[in-house]
């Protein structure tokens, strides 16, 4: 286990500024993602990792030793792309044996640890197979099976998922916690997806314009987050209007009281849409006061409100963040 | 508006109609030139009354006896390997790093391979005139025409790598090879080149095909390759001079036809499993 850092780490690409000193750092067998919408530089700084693009300055150190300049090939990192990435030409037993090869261990053992990475990813009948005879999920687990052969010190994942359907994806994303938990291997995540990086990471660094907003754990990131732009980009969000006037508060839809009664809370409004969802229903409200939409989560069947019926808000107490003007 | 049955039957039967006049237009001029050179009768003589008659290989099996015939074949074939070696050496890591790290260029680069073929052959024979007392040293040997018939195939040869290069992820199988250990070199050849087999096939066969079907510069340079044969061989027997013209052409229409199959067989391989399929086989 081997501990990743990045110090100061400034990429421009022509006069796009990808990222404005990043200091981020990943604790031996930790799982961070990095969370951001496009062009936020999130896969700027995993190509940084990998060694496929040289920051203008800054330091990335793998433990002790400072990699900043070292070529990809001789960082001991294993890496999953985002479009597959499998060799067509060998077999799935010879993708997860090439790194094996390059670093010129002896047959017996390469081709027991092929075997071995290929039960790790529950495809161990599958080695004699050519990529294209594997479905896009099956695909993605030799590609991880592949990264892991080697003992990377790191494992780098640049949304590997974000190719799959919903439900593979899904599958395929608590496979990857389950073995990246059983190596304890030092990993980074990249994705733009809120609930893959809430599943999966030990801590989720969110991303906008080159800087990271915020660095946290799951919760921190959903239940406290730092910035209007965290508010925003992880989970749902309502935009009601300070009560001294000045601003907004920003609150999650879960963290509004609603009330049948339109005199008992302090907001008052209608009631304009009503979604079942399950365990919960979002009632959609018109807020009297600016006029505007809240989204209210409430246990199904807590709440019988129908389109067109005058109901009250609150937010609940300690909830919401302040967004200045 | 809806198109009448008589349209709809002038659709379907004008694309034939070419086909067969272009067909005959091709195919017409090389029939001729068989009965030439394999019908046993003087051209006078011809007709459709004896169509089937007197047909013969001795034309093609005496020039096989020529003393020259073998030495020009082999200085063709060893030219084409060379060519193609020369080819492949140069072309695929050039388009590889064009690919990689100048995708800009890449419209440049296609611009400099079609120059060959818009600038006649005879522009670089003057350009060999001028230059020919310079470098006899070089141009003495019969492997000088290499570097000329690597710039006359280049049109053909480049278009080849270049659309193998297209179709797979290049960047990404590169960097997945890279992150796995390898250097350059053992990406070039355990990655890059295994996945372009096809196009370096098809770009051999081309170049091939150019080397025995060049005629100009091996003239001017005075060197007794294949083409050079023929048509020196073509003076004292036209007859065995046109048939070795239709030999050579039927070897070069088959390696065409290497190219297709093999062409076809990579479009064809199984497709990747579907979404369904996926999902039946994680759930």
């Amino acid at each position: 286990m081997t501990s990743l850092s990045f110090t100061g780490i400034r990429k421009t690409f022509g006069t796009t500024v990808a990222l404005e000193s990043l200091d981020l750092a990943l604790q031996p067998g930790e799982l961070v993602s990095l969370l951001g919408p496009s062009g936020c530089g999130k896969t700027t700084a995993l190509r940084i990792a990998a060694g496929f693009e040289i920051p203008d300055t800054g330091v990335v150190s793998l433990g002790e030793s400072v990699i900043t300049d070292t070529p990809a090939h001789r960082r001991n990192m294993g890496m999953v792309f985002q479009s597959y990435s499998l060799f067509p030409n060998l077999t799935v037993a010879q993708n997860v044996d090439f790194g094996l090869r390059n670093r010129k261990v002896e047959k017996a053992k390469r081709n027991s640890r092929v075997g071995e990475m290929l039960e790790l990813v529950q495809l161990g009948e599958l080695g004699k197979r050519y990529p294209h005879q594997l479905s896009g999920g099956q695909q993605q687990r030799v590609a991880l099976a592949r990264a892991l052969a080697v003992q990377p010190e790191v494992l780098l994942l640049d949304e590997p998922l974000s190719a799959l359907d919903a439900k593979v994806r899904s599958t395929l994303r608590d496979e990857i916690r389950r073995i990246q938990s059983e190596l304890k291997t030092t990993t980074l995540f990249v994705t733009h997806d809120q609930d893959e990086a809430l599943a999966i990471s030990d801590r989720i660094g969110v991303m906008s314009n080159g800087r990271l907003e915020q660095l946290g754990t799951p919760e921190d990131v959903y239940l406290r987050p730092a910035s209007p732009f965290v508010a925003r980009f992880v989970g749902s969000i309502n935009e009601l209007p300070n009560s001294n006037g000045v601003g907004k508060i920003l609150v999650r839809p879960e963290d509004i009281t609603i009330s049948e009664d339109e005199n008992e809370l302090t907001m008052r409004g209608t009631v304009t849409r009503v979604t079942f969802q399950g365990p919960v229903t979002i009632i959609s409200v018109r807020v009297d006061m600016n006029d505007q939409l809240v989204n209210v989560h409430a246990a199904s069947g807590s709440i019988h409100a129908q389109v067109g019926d005058r109901v009250s808000l609150d937010v609940t107490p300690g909830r919401g963040i302040i967004e200045a003007a | 508006m809806r198109q009448s049955r008589s349209q709809r039957a002038l659709g379907r039967l004008l694309p034939t109609l070419v086909l067969i006049a272009s067909a005959i237009f091709f195919a017409f001029p090389l029939l001729a030139m068989a009965r030439f050179a394999f019908q046993n009768l003087q051209v006078i003589d011809l007709g459709w009354n004896n169509l089937f008659e007197k047909w013969s290989f001795s034309s093609v099996t005496a020039s096989f006896s020529d003393d020259f015939f073998a030495e020009a074949l082999t200085l063709s074939l060893k030219l084409a390997v060379g060519t193609a070696l020369f080819t492949l050496g140069l072309l695929v890591p050039t388009a590889v790093w064009v690919h990689l790290r100048l995708p800009k260029a890449r419209v440049f680069v296609e611009f400099l391979t079609i120059l060959p073929y818009v600038i006649p052959a005879i522009a670089l024979v003057a350009g060999i005139v001028v230059v020919k007392p310079h470098a006899r040293w070089f141009l003495n040997s019969d492997y000088s025409l290499i570097p000329f018939y690597v710039v006359l195939a280049l049109p053909f040869t480049y278009r080849s790598i270049d659309t193998g290069l297209r179709a797979i992820d290049l960047k990404v199988l590169v960097e997945a090879s890279r992150s796995l250990g390898s250097t350059w070199i053992a990406t070039l050849f355990r990655v890059v080149i295994p996945n372009l087999r096809a196009a370096i096939i098809s770009s051999t066969f081309l170049t091939v095909a150019v080397v025995l079907g060049e005629y100009t510069i091996s003239d001017v340079l005075l060197k007794r390759t294949f083409p050079s044969f023929m048509a020196q061989y073509r003076q004292s027997d036209p007859r065995g001079g046109y048939a070795l013209a239709i030999l050579a052409l039927l070897g070069t229409t088959l390696l065409f036809v290497a190219i297709g199959i093999l062409s076809k067989s990579r479009s064809t391989r199984p497709q990747q499993v579907s979404r369904s399929q996926e999902n039946e086989i994680l759930v």
